[in-house]
């Protein structure tokens, strides 16, 4: 029958031919492959210093019989280090997970043990399917004066390990990133951008429990970017964008009272309207025959206007144009 | 012309809207005075989470160690409970308390908590932490008056009972100067902590009482 045996690395392993003699002659393979005498002591296979790639299957056969006398599977591993454990909540008042993983691989297989503890009582955290490394908790009580106290020990054949965190309810409140991002040019608007997301979707009661949002963009050719804070409402509208410029933009959210800011959402890219070129052409004719024509009425239908906001552009010509007219017939109406 | 009249008609009613946030109280419903106290009462919450921030580290320095490590997590004694009042409460429990047992919670706790609080203020440390604590405690005395308002302005009936302690202060004493020590910290954990669900108790206040614009919408129709 078969065993399994766990060895560190850097360990000298001997290995005996299960109950034969020392000075029997024996014959042992390593993964189906002879090792040679020079690795014997009798009967004994001695491996000094082992590392990772010595890990296999070890068969001893007697010598002439060649009958299989033992047979085990050598496992080369380590110890587990100080294990890696973060807590948070992200779908508060719900409760909370928790998530570990080990700074190194032991290349063996490990056992997570962890227990809450919440001032004298001791608390379950069910451990999740996937991901594998984490456990959830509900809260029974809010607003909680006693801290929480999570414990995770890592076990394995060679050794354990051990961390402990400790956090006040509100300390651990982290939302997960706003959803659906969506960034839109306005229609006759070269310096606009409308932007609307969602609240997360692990975010179970967002009446009682509002988020604030952290909105940030530049154009893509800038490193800075620019910021803006809304404590309410799911969408915003940049009015200082670079007429023309590719723009990337995302958003963060927080509890509006207890906790720290989400990471950022996925980043979104928008560009703001601008005019069709082609349009530039029979508009200019229009001018050209109009204005020889008209009454000295007519407002100059050019930079008065738009001179507030807009980039000269192919685009800002033909937006004042329209701007004009539309003050024209109102003239002629109320006179 | 029927222009004319059109747009007279279209420039008062630009004029009417426009205006809306000015209109006096006149048919407005209670509700609108309520509304407008539950959002100060927060913002008042908000800051004496604030103000309570900065005064935390002197009061745990006077109080000295281990009340000022940062790891210090002792359980909560049986003796503290009664004393000084729990914002903690079960999760169900908390979402179901109606308007008014949510008010006459937020009432009750810090007619209480101001009371120990101002039992503190002669043995203080330095006569800065005293200067600091006197000045929490107006603003905490604001915050009760601000949560009455709140109470009457909806037509309920303030909690009547003692507003300080079940038992007088003097003469539950702690029988130590540690045990003592204890309860003072206490007081500052359940100030925080109490802090902290009165911005969740008037989040969740603030939706469930009409805000004041749609009140005065519907006044504004009835033209």
């Amino acid at each position: 029958d078969s065993h399994i045996q766990y060895e560190r690395v850097g360990a000298d392993v001997t290995m005996k031919c299960g109950s034969m003699d020392w000075d029997a002659a024996v014959t042992w393979t390593a993964n189906g492959t002879d090792i040679d005498e020079s690795h014997l002591n009798g009967s004994y296979l001695i491996l000094k210093n082992v590392d990772l790639t010595q890990s296999g299957q070890y068969s001893c056969y007697e010598g002439s019989s060649w009958h299989l006398k033992y047979q085990t599977y050598l496992r080369v591993g380590t110890p587990p280090k100080e294990p890696v454990l973060m807590c948070r909540s992200n779908n508060y008042p719900k409760g909370f997970y928790c998530s570990w993983h080990l700074p190194t691989p032991t290349y063996i297989p490990n056992t997570f043990n962890i227990s809450v503890i919440h001032g004298t009582k001791e608390m379950v955290c069910e451990k999740d399917a996937f991901p594998k490394n984490r456990c959830h908790i509900r809260y029974l009580q809010l607003f909680s004066t006693v801290k929480y106290k999570v414990t995770l020990t890592v076990t394995n054949a060679l050794g354990k390990s051990s961390t402990t965190v400790t956090f006040d309810e509100f300390a651990i409140v982290k939302p997960d990133p706003p959803e659906s991002v969506v960034a839109k040019p306005v229609p006759n608007n070269p310096r606009r951008l409308e932007v609307s997301w969602q609240n997360p979707s692990s975010w179970p009661d967002p009446e009682s429990f509002p988020l604030k949002f952290f909105l940030r963009y530049r154009p893509l050719i800038l490193d800075q970017w620019q910021h803006v804070e809304l404590s309410d409402g799911t969408s915003h509208t940049i009015t200082d964008a670079y007429a023309g410029k590719e723009y990337i933009i995302q958003v963060a959210a927080k509890d509006n009272d207890i906790g720290t800011w989400s990471d950022w959402s996925v980043a979104v890219h928008a560009t703001p309207w601008t005019e069709e070129p082609k349009h530039l052409t029979t508009e200019a004719q229009i001018t050209e025959t109009t204005s020889a024509s008209s009454s000295s009425f007519m407002p100059p239908p050019t930079t008065k206007i738009c001179d507030k906001g807009a980039v000269v552009g192919s685009g800002a010509v033909a937006v004042c144009w329209t701007a004009g007219l539309v003050l024209a017939a109102y003239g002629v109406l109320f006179i | 012309s029927p222009a004319g009249d059109s747009w007279g008609i279209f420039t008062f009613l630009c004029a009417a809207l426009c205006n809306l946030p000015a209109l006096p109280a006149l048919n407005c419903s209670e509700e609108l005075g309520a509304g407008q106290s539950i959002q100060k009462t927060y913002d008042l919450t908000r800051y004496l989470e604030h103000q309570l921030r900065t005064l935390a580290v002197p009061y745990l320095n006077y109080l000295g160690p281990p009340f000022n490590e940062p790891d210090f997590n002792p359980p909560r004694l049986a003796r503290a409970t009664e004393r000084v009042p729990s914002a903690t409460v079960d999760l169900d429990l908390w979402r179901g308390l109606t308007d008014n047992a949510r008010l006459a919670a937020n009432y009750r706790a810090y007619s209480r908590l101001l009371c120990y609080l101002r039992a503190l203020d002669g043995q203080a440390g330095t006569a800065e932490l005293r200067h600091r604590l006197g000045h929490f405690c107006s603003s905490l005395q604001g915050l009760v008056l601000s949560i009455a308002g709140v109470m009457s302005s909806l037509g309920y009936p303030l909690p009547v009972g003692p507003a300080g302690p079940s038992v007088p202060p003097g003469t539950s004493v702690a029988p130590n100067d540690f045990l003592k020590k204890m309860d003072d910290f206490w007081l500052l954990k359940e100030l925080q902590t109490w802090l902290w669900r009165s911005a969740k108790d008037f989040n969740r206040l603030k939706k469930k009482v009409p805000p004041a614009v749609v009140t005065l919408r519907l006044e504004a129709r009835g033209f």
